[in-house]
């Protein structure tokens, strides 16, 4: 079992457009995925119309296996399962800290209840926290949406910085621009400026703004599955084979 | 962990299902569906059904359903299981059709598929399933549900299954029950007459009830005979002849002595036009267990001997076609017939002919049963193989006065019973198949006209080979006699037959 967490410390950059569309694409090509949702507003959770678990409380998500697999829902796609959130997930930093090897819960957790995956995909929250600590140990990769802004670059660049302060494995991090708009100079400038500075974090797909992405809030389904032949659908299909080719 | 749930519902459930609601959740069709023709098909007495299920074929693909989700495979018309093109429908199908039956086709249905998804308030698929609908030409349908959750919808698959109870569409039923909907008359429903009887019942009903019953079960299995459709069918008609033979026979003083020695004569010329084509189905039935019997070498030899079996069988087959078309045959058939209907009205009585069944059947069983104990606990090592056959002839009509008397006697206290009976039969009936067998085989080895001796050379050989295997086998079930009488013979056994059959003045 392989982990890929979809991670980013600011908030808005298509991370759950990210999970969703990666988990899809992966579990397409015949991998059993489980698109875990760490984010407490559930986002990943909505787009496959899967309803918050209410069953998997508090400290259960890392102490209970049977109430973590029971929790677990069948997507309408083939190969791909859903661990829904809710809202007492906002509380896994109290939870953790409050645990014995606080930092490597995570991993534990999905080790024992992913055991019938390939791949479990992890929706984050935006922040830097203990749960984020856990999910940069426990990832295998860690896939970083950047929106070729100032802010963004910023971002990005505190991320490394952490890394390099907890002495964590930098090359997880596999960044790759987001909502990217080849009208604006800026993106563009932005886009050259980092690959330059950070190429080897930074895979080499782009993924464009589009009004297709936004509309999954619509279908409540992954991209692909309403619109294949965009071009943020097949943004998403070269994501995912550049991630899995890095694993 | 995940369940599944399947259903066979009377009638077309699509109509309901467009209004039904179970708890937040319904149940959609998934795609416009096509209407296909297709046969249905099950063995004489149902066995496909009897398991649950029900098959079709639709052009060139086999169709199973009754087991989860419907099974699909290529393949043309089936026949006998084991000539089927392999593939699911054949390996489900070998679980539960006996290799001797074939499967013919029992009419016409139109079938329309259908796969549905449970969707609940979101549209959120909780479960999958398939919906075949089936229609005969004659307007009657049925249909097959199955469905299967995605994971973590347990749940909704149990609101689905109580609310499809609730919601009464038209009914649930068995497979059996959706063959009848379709076509009422495929399936007979006959083939295991329950023949009532009370404590009232005199033995001259019960007698004349049974008979009635076994009669119609010949006549049931003469057109299959006829047809040569499997060799089930001749085996069924003699086994029927053969109950009628042993009522006559058993119930002493029923029926008028004139009349009982009339009517077995009539009864035994009947069942000898049967002899020859049974003993060379069961040589064929046998082929496979014969030839992995003798070492390699001689088994073409063997194969000679097989041919010479099926092109024998063929002419029997056809003699006795002739003889069950014959005008002859169905006249003194329906004389029979006659005698047996309306209460036996007809039939001259005997002696006891007013005594109440139960009375007679406790003093027929409790007799053949002393007489089976007096025999088995006499056999050791030395006794000659005649006693031993002796036992086997009294430990069948035991058994035979036991069946036609169940319905007298609690059914929880007389089946371990038969049971017990059951398992001491097997013994003897491999000692006497053999030697049944070895008479037989040794027999054909010395018949003949003394031509194409290099053939009859190679037959001579194996068939040697044969022989011996088989008398190894006569003396192998011959040694397990005493040991299976001691079992038979034990206290709770012994207990039981004195409790339901010993009347107060018996012997002990």
């Amino acid at each position: 079992m392989k982990i890929i967490a979809c991670y980013s410390n600011k908030g808005g950059v298509g991370k759950t457009a990210t999970s969703v569309n990666l988990a899809q694409s992966i579990a397409e090509a015949g991998h059993r995925v489980l698109l875990c949702d760490l984010d407490p507003q559930g986002a990943s959770g909505f787009y496959f119309r899967v309803k918050p678990s209410k069953a998997l409380k508090d400290e259960q998500f890392f102490k209970d296996v049977k109430r973590f697999t029971d929790a677990i829902r069948g997507s309408d796609y083939d190969n791909l399962d859903v661990l829904p959130a809710n809202m007492s997930f906002r509380d896994f930093d109290i939870f953790l800290s409050r645990m014995k090897n606080s930092q490597s819960r995570l991993k534990k957790a999905l080790k024992a209840g992913g055991t019938e995956y390939d791949i479990v995909v992890l929706d984050c929250p935006p922040n830097i926290s203990t749960l984020s600590e856990n999910v940069f140990r426990a990832s295998d990769a860690i896939v970083v949406p950047v929106i070729p802004t100032t802010l963004s670059e910023r971002t990005f660049e505190q991320l490394l910085h952490f890394f390099k302060e907890k002495k964590l494995v930098r090359k997880k991090i596999l960044g790759f621009f987001s909502m990217a708009q080849g009208s604006k100079t800026l993106h563009g400038e932005t886009m050259a400026r980092m690959r330059k500075t950070h190429g080897k974090r930074l895979l080499d797909v782009t993924v464009p703004f589009a009004t297709d992405v936004e509309k999954m809030g619509i279908h409540r389904a992954p991209v692909s599955t309403f619109a294949r032949s965009s071009a943020a659908a097949k943004a998403y299909d070269a994501l995912w084979r550049d991630v899995m080719d890095r694993l | 962990m995940t369940s599944h749930i399947s259903y066979w519902i009377a009638g077309d459930p699509r109509p309901a299902f467009k209004t039904a609601r179970f708890g937040k959740d319904r149940l959609v069709p998934l795609q416009e569906a096509a209407e296909t023709p297709a046969i249905l098909h099950d063995t004489f007495d149902g066995q496909v059904a009897s398991a649950g299920c029900m098959l079709l074929s639709e052009g060139d693909e086999l169709i199973l359903l009754g087991i989860v989700k419907p099974i699909r495979q290529t393949g043309s018309a089936p026949g006998f299981v084991s000539d089927m093109e392999s593939g699911p429908v054949r390996d489900a199908l070998a679980g539960f059709v006996s290799s001797l039956r074939r499967l013919s086709p029992l009419g016409e249905v139109v079938i329309v598929r259908q796969p549905m998804a449970l969707l609940d308030d979101l549209d959120k698929t909780l479960a999958r399933g398939d919906l075949t609908v089936l229609t005969a030409k004659e307007g009657g349908s049925a249909a097959y549900l199955s469905a299967t959750p995605l994971r973590g919808y347990d749940k909704a698959l149990g609101r689905l299954s109580s609310g499809l109870a609730e919601i009464r569409v038209s009914g649930l039923l068995d497979a059996r029950g959706a063959v009848s909907t379709l076509l009422p008359a495929a399936l007979r429903q006959d083939l295991k007459p329950e023949i009532e009887m009370t404590a009232g019942t005199t033995a001259f009903r019960a007698a004349t009830d049974i008979i009635d019953a076994q009669l119609d079960l010949a006549r049931a299995h003469e057109p299959g005979t006829i047809a040569d459709v499997d060799s089930e069918f001749l085996h069924q008609y003699r086994v029927a002849l053969r109950k009628v033979r042993s009522v006559l026979s058993l119930f002493k003083g029923v029926y008028a002595p004139e009349e009982t020695a009339d009517l077995k004569a009539r009864f035994g010329a009947l069942m000898a036009q049967t002899g020859t084509l049974r003993d060379l189905d069961v040589y064929l039935i046998e082929r496979e267990s014969y030839l992995a019997l003798v070492p390699e070498p001689l088994r073409p030899g063997l194969e000679l001997l097989f041919e010479d079996i099926a092109a024998d069988r063929a002419k029997a087959q056809e003699a006795l076609a002739r003889h069950l078309e014959s005008d002859d045959y169905s006249r003194e058939m329906r004389r029979l017939q006659k005698r047996f209907a309306k209460d036996g009205k007809k039939l001259a009585k005997g002696p006891e002919a007013e005594r109440k069944a139960r009375d007679l059947a406790r003093q027929l069983i409790w007799k053949r049963y002393r007489k089976v104990c007096k025999i088995a606990g006499s056999i050791d090592a030395s006794t000659p193989d005649a006693q031993v056959h002796e036992l086997r002839i009294h430990c069948k009509k035991l058994r035979y006065l036991m069946e036609f008397f169940t319905p007298i006697f609690p059914e929880a206290e007389i089946k371990p019973l038969l049971k017990a009976l059951k398992r001491l039969q097997d013994v003897l009936g491999t000692f006497n198949d053999c030697a049944v067998q070895k008479d037989a085989l040794a027999g054909r080895l010395e018949a003949g006209d003394g031509r194409r001796s290099a053939r009859k050379l190679e037959i001579a050989k194996s068939l040697g080979a044969l022989l011996t295997v088989l008398d190894q086998r006569q003396r192998s079930a011959r040694s397990e006699v005493e040991a299976r009488f001691a079992a038979f013979n034990s206290p709770a056994t012994r207990a039981g037959f004195a409790k339901l059959f010993k009347s107060a003045g018996a012997k002990p």
